[in-house]
């Protein structure tokens, strides 16, 4: 009987221990398999992390969020990031529903179905949140922000809807070094719980890991922009610099001169000559409002016009309607060209001017020693159709005496500053051109361009200089 | 130069931006969002009080012309208010002031869009 009872302990006990055994075994298989898991996220984000020089700054926050969304057990998330200037964040990247947090929610309704989370999406993307403002704003200051009793809190917008309702919020701060460059949110655990202390801290350090690859991605992206631009600017530069006269046309009688000194951003100013007709020549200063390649193409659109019309034309008001009629046909709705059109005539001296909301032009008369402003009335090309334009655009005569000097010119000259930001103003250049006129075009272009030089030494160019001046010697 | 700060102040059939500083290549970029966020609103009715403007780029300006092209073809108007003399100087040169209105005073404008 003993013997019976002890083989039954035994086998109790054997049985136990098997089971036991078993149990371990399956707790060992489970912290392998977490073990696992881990492994394989540490690896994913390093992976994930180590490509951001290669990365653009989207996918890459796209990545991140996945990540932490992952890791926290979170059904959605977005990740904000400063904009360049002004204190203000922006989403960059938005997973699940994830609701606006700008605003009270009132008035939001969202359904899932029939483009409802794409709009939602693109209503978060939109969004731009203050430094301080709301929950983003405030774990933008630096400090993570566990937000546990959403009902009650100030910072959470209130949704009527299910699907927008936030239950549990985390929001932590990217930061490189001592600067804030984002932060992440996350909302509603998948499981239905809080989120807890230890969720806090892991996405502490998710975004503490992740924003060392962010500010590396974004730096990337404003180099890359940068030199975009760059390649930008000297190709404006090159189609401009080909625009320009190779040289200054030799007639008897007159005499001319010219200069155009581009600025460090491309303004678009531009000059020429053109062969009207025998003993007629064509004048033209121009300043095309754009900046870059598309105002380089502009002006070279302007100036093929302007020299086709005006060998058919020689009223220089004809010509500017013709010029203003094709280009406004091309140009974009914000760009326009301010020019100013003379055509001399070789033989009397007489020069016709016609000015669209253009500089105008100054004439220095021997007789009395004197610097007059051309008036005349005109709208810039670009901005008013044929019968507005051609209404308010006036001619003027002038008849150049011996020693006398027209001078045209582009707001550069006038709009340069000096380091203190004075303006150079057109009082210096009257001043200038009645000192140096005795010594006829050349002399002039050569005064203003050292006096303009002088004025400006260490200070940093704005606007393209243009000058041209024609002078009848005495 | 003082940069400029532009204050958006909504009213309920038009938005007036008040300009403080210069409008130069700097601060051009803070009117193209204050002109895009306009128009991504659909507001067309538009006053822009210069009273604290002293300087306007071209690139401002023709920003200024494109907008106030747009809101017409929906019906609206960009319109020009307290300018100094030497703003109003660099609109008239440009004729500007044939293509764009301009009022002495903001009540003035304010009354002409609902006219």
């Amino acid at each position: 009987m003993m013997c019976v009872v002890s083989i039954c302990v035994f086998v109790l006990i054997l049985f136990g221990l098997v089971f036991h055994l078993r149990r371990l075994r399956a707790e060992v298989n489970r912290l392998l398999q977490e073990k696992q898991v881990m492994v394989g996220f540490v690896h994913d984000v390093g992976e994930v992390f180590a490509g951001a020089e290669d990365v653009d700054t989207d996918l890459l926050l796209n990545r991140i969020l996945f990540y932490a969304l992952r890791i926290v057990r979170a059904s959605a998330g977005a990740i904000y990031l400063f904009e360049t200037e002004g204190g203000v964040l922006r989403a960059r990247a938005v997973a699940g529903m994830f609701p606006p947090l700008a605003g009270s929610g009132r008035g939001m309704v969202v359904d899932a179905v029939g483009g409802g989370a794409k709009r939602l999406r693109e209503a978060v993307l939109s969004e731009r949140i203050k430094e301080g403002e709301g929950l983003v704003g405030e774990a933008a200051l630096g400090r993570s922000v566990l937000v546990e009793d959403p009902e009650r809190d100030p910072r959470i917008p209130r949704y009527s809807g299910d699907l927008l309702k936030v239950h549990t919020a985390l929001a932590a701060p990217m930061r490189f070094h001592d600067r804030v460059i984002g932060v992440i949110v996350v909302v509603n655990r998948a499981d239905g719980n809080v989120f807890t202390r230890s969720d806090q801290t892991l996405l502490e350090s998710i975004a503490e890991q992740a924003s060392v690859s962010v500010h590396f991605s974004q730096l990337r992206e404003v180099i890359e922009q940068k030199r975009r631009i760059d390649h930008d600017l000297s190709l404006a530069r090159r189609i401009q610099k080909s625009l320009l006269p190779a040289e200054t046309p030799r007639i008897a009688g007159l005499e001319l001169a010219a200069f155009n000194e581009p600025a460090l951003e491309v303004g678009g100013d531009y000059y020429d000559f053109i062969d009207v007709e025998e003993g007629l020549l064509g004048l033209v200063v121009a300043d095309v409002s754009g900046k870059g390649v598309s105002g380089a193409i502009i002006m070279a659109l302007c100036r093929s016009v302007l020299r086709s019309h005006a060998r058919h034309l020689s009223d220089p008001g004809e010509v500017l309607r013709e010029v203003n009629r094709f280009v406004c046909r091309d140009i974009a709705e914000d760009m326009f060209i301010s020019l100013v059109y003379a055509v001399v005539d070789t033989e009397t001296y007489r020069v016709q001017v016609a000015r669209a909301g253009h500089e105008k032009p100054l004439w220095y008369r021997a007789s009395d020693g004197d610097v007059r402003v051309v008036e005349s009335q005109g709208i810039a090309i670009g901005i008013a159709d044929s019968r507005t334009f051609e209404e308010h655009l006036q001619r003027t005569e002038v008849q150049l005496e011996p020693g006398d000097v027209l001078v045209l010119y582009t707001d550069g000259i006038v709009e340069a500053m000096d380091r203190d930001g004075a303006e150079w103003g057109i009082q210096r250049l009257v001043e200038t051109i009645r000192q140096s006129a005795a010594g006829g075009a050349e002399a002039v272009a050569q005064a203003v361009r050292e006096r303009l030089q002088r004025f400006t030494a260490g200070a940093a160019k704005y606007d393209d200089i243009t000058l041209l001046v024609l002078s009848r010697p005495v | 130069m003082k940069q400029c700060r532009i204050e958006r102040e909504q009213r309920e059939n038009l938005d007036i931006l008040h300009l403080d500083g210069a409008l130069d290549a700097y601060s051009f970029p803070r009117l193209e969002a204050a002109l895009r966020a306009l128009r991504e609103e659909n507001r067309n009715n538009v006053i822009l009080d210069c009273a604290g403007l002293d300087y306007i780029s071209s690139a401002s300006l023709g920003a200024l012309i494109g907008f106030a092209r747009r809101a017409r073809e929906n019906g609206g108007d960009l319109k020009l208010v307290k300018l100094s003399r030497k703003i109003y100087n660099i609109v008239e040169l440009l004729g500007f002031h044939k293509i764009l209105e301009i009022y002495p005073d903001l009540e003035s404008a304010v009354r002409s869009f609902a006219a």
